[in-house]
């Protein structure tokens, strides 16, 4: 009754799967992001052995707690790198679906800030239907954000619509950074006749962004609402200025499932399993989820069922791609 | 006298393989690009990054130039327009052309958001100080090869304006470079905003010496209306006509009116502080470059020059001794330059902790 069964493809890194075969997903993840222009910067250089060995663990972790996959949110120039995300995914058996897009406006390199829609709009679509960066690995999703001040900026707004009409096109989802100005989102979407339940409005439980009237806003319009930055917790040791207590989250969380938005409600860690460009947030990954989140919210009362709903089927329906139109 | 004598053409500059003698360096071109790209274009799936091309392209253009007698060039656009010192030292080997790779940052409407809009709240900008952390090791360490080692030294630090006025942050950009020029002993060269005198005292009040800063882009239409170059020139600096070939189309005054300009500086007396150079782009990608070749000085303007009768000697110290002068190191500087090793790689990377 609560898993909608409308099934068909999604595009991984290895190349498309039935979402059936998905399984277990975290919509929000990072393999590594970084800021244009990090690796300049030796300071952030890793051990290239290191780097492998904590991400294929975290990600073998991840299979451990019956995790199958993982939607990696780093846009184009982030970090993006699809050979190595291909190794990672034939190494763990993880389904790794990559994005096109960017995280956001201010996180784009100056090639692309420069573009008009229609150009955006084509290189969305090449990725989602060709493949991204010379390979054969298509985009499963698009991203898209708000750059920093909360606002959309015009460029925001431009890779917003480039987005909206690249996922008419190719029926692919839309999954945003921050859910801040919602209404000039929802009103590219619209204009771009992109209906709301292709998108996952990110990032809704960063801590001073939080807004529940606009939450369930987004739900009644039939999208998606993303409490995906689960563990960035303010009660953990140097925490990110965006983080949140950990018990404020869980409130929130549940208090948007007590409304009857349980189908609309995602969960991600939005963690780096081997940060690129800033330093992460020590112990954090996708498996604070099943570590930490899910027994607090089991104990909030959410079923097993419903945890199904929220890792499984959910993510299954918003993957699939459409038909095209 | 002794002191110019002692100052001229002693001494070493940095190019990507390696330290070259200063009288080794030749006819030099000190402000050009090689394989230029727009940042975030190799990205593109439109865009063609087939390096083989590139490196025929740029082999055949460099060349050409040593056959007209060129024999140095300065690839100055930085870290982030494409730089690929690998490229540049198979190049090197390939034509004889000695190539000197350059650190620096700007505009900042091409910097990435690493620097601009950083992860912090606020996101506060670099400043001044950070962006000399980051050119300093490029030239004490060497220059980056992104994730993957260090190569030799830069030669130089390069920092660009936005031409209709500088920005906060290019301020930034511009005083970091100066420091770095201060602590290494490179030079530090610049292509500056909308007021090319305030720019020079921006770099100056960071502790440089005049003599070893390079103010660029002095062809500008707006530079050249407010004489900057006799002015930058008398207080020691040296000024760059860095865009020969271009016009008004451009921005630029004519290679006309430039050639009346050097001549005016020459007979002031200061043609020790003139460079000349055309900013032409060897292989662009993701933008529109200049039609222009790196033997249009040689072929076309220095003949100009001859015309106005300028003579073969100040021909020579303006194509020789002064970028040869301005470019070798200050081996006074504080911090030494290391040799590049081929194992130093392993101390850039650290653990991971998580």
């Amino acid at each position: 009754m609560l898993g909608v069964k409308e099934m068909g493809k999604v595009n991984t890194v290895l190349g498309p799967v039935a979402s059936e075969d998905l399984g277990i997903t975290s919509l929000h993840e990072h393999i590594g992001f970084g800021l244009p222009g990090c690796d300049l910067d030796t300071q952030w250089w890793k051990k290239p052995d290191e780097a492998f060995e904590v991400t294929i663990a975290k990600l073998r972790r991840f299979r451990e707690h019956g995790g199958k996959t993982f939607v990696d949110c780093t846009g184009i120039g982030n970090g993006r790198d699809l050979e190595y995300f291909q190794v990672l995914s034939r190494r763990t058996g993880v389904h790794i679906v990559a994005v096109t897009g960017f995280v956001a406006g201010d996180s784009a390199l100056a090639y692309f800030r420069e573009k008009s829609v229609e150009y955006l709009t084509d290189l969305f679509v090449q990725e989602v239907t060709v493949g991204i960066a010379g390979t054969s690995a298509k985009a499963g999703a698009i991203k898209v954000g708000v750059s920093r001040g909360g606002k959309l900026s015009e460029l925001d707004k431009r890779i917003y619509r480039a987005a909206a009409r690249a996922a008419v096109k190719t029926g692919a989802p839309i999954i945003t950074h921050l859910t801040t100005d919602p209404n000039t989102a929802i009103e590219i979407f619209k204009a771009e006749g992109l209906s709301l339940n292709r998108v996952l409005m990110g990032h809704a439980d960063v801590g001073q962004d939080v807004d529940e009237e606009r939450d369930s806003l987004i739900a009644n319009l039939g999208g998606y609402v993303g409490f995906d930055t689960i563990g960035y917790d303010l009660d953990m040791e140097n925490p990110p200025y965006w983080g949140r207590y950990r018990k404020d989250r869980v409130d929130h969380f549940m208090r948007f499932l007590n409304k009857g938005f349980l189908d609309k409600a995602v969960i991600a860690a939005d963690a780096n399993c081997c940060a690129l460009g800033w330093p992460g947030l020590k112990g954090h990954s996708v498996n604070y989820l099943f570590e930490e989140f899910l027994p607090d919210i089991r104990k909030a009362g959410v079923t097993e069922e419903q945890i199904e709903q929220l890792l499984v089927h959910t993510p299954a329906t918003f993957l699939s791609l459409q038909d095209p139109r | 006298m002794l002191d110019n004598l002692k100052e001229k053409n002693m001494g070493v500059v940095r190019t990507v393989l390696g330290p070259v003698s200063t009288q080794d360096l030749g006819i030099v071109l000190i402000n050009e690009s090689l394989l230029s790209v727009y940042p975030g274009a190799e990205l593109a799936p439109e865009i063609n990054m087939d390096k083989s091309e590139i490196f025929d392209t740029l082999k055949r253009k460099l060349n050409k130039f040593r056959q007209q007698g060129g024999k140095t060039i300065v690839d100055a656009s930085g870290m982030f327009h494409g730089r690929d010192v690998w490229l540049y030292q198979s190049l090197s080997k390939a034509t004889g052309i000695h190539i000197i790779a350059t650190t620096g940052l700007g505009p900042e409407k091409l910097l990435g958001g690493y620097f601009v809009t950083p992860q912090t709240n606020p996101p506060t900008p670099w400043p001044a100080e950070k962006f000399a952390g980051l050119f300093t090791k490029e030239v004490v360490e060497g220059v980056v090869v992104p994730r993957v080692e260090r190569a030799t030294a830069a030669g130089l630090v390069v920092s660009i304006a936005s031409a209709e006025g500088i920005t906060n942050e290019e301020k930034s950009l511009f005083r970091g470079s100066a420091i770095t020029a201060r602590d290494t002993g490179v030079a530090v060269s610049v292509q500056h905003g909308a007021d090319a005198v305030a720019d020079l005292d921006l770099l100056l009040a960071e502790g440089v010496a005049t003599n070893r800063v390079i103010i660029g882009s002095i062809d500008r239409i707006g530079a050249v209306a407010s004489k900057a170059a006799i002015e930058i020139a008398s207080r020691g600096a040296y000024v760059a006509f860095d865009h020969i070939g271009w016009g008004s189309e451009d921005g630029y005054v004519s290679d006309i009116e430039r050639v009346k300009l050097v001549v005016e500086l020459l007979e002031a007396g200061l043609g020790e502080r003139v460079l000349l150079s055309t900013s032409a782009v060897g292989v662009a990608k993701g933008h529109e470059a200049k039609d222009l070749a790196y033997d249009y000085l040689l072929s076309t303007f220095v003949p100009l020059l001859r015309k106005a009768g300028v003579t073969e000697k100040q021909i020579h110290t303006l194509l020789e001794e002064n970028p040869q002068r301005v470019l070798t190191v200050d081996e006074s500087a504080e911090l030494e330059i290391k040799e590049f090793s081929p194992t130093a790689w392993k101390e850039l990377f650290a653990s991971v902790d998580h």
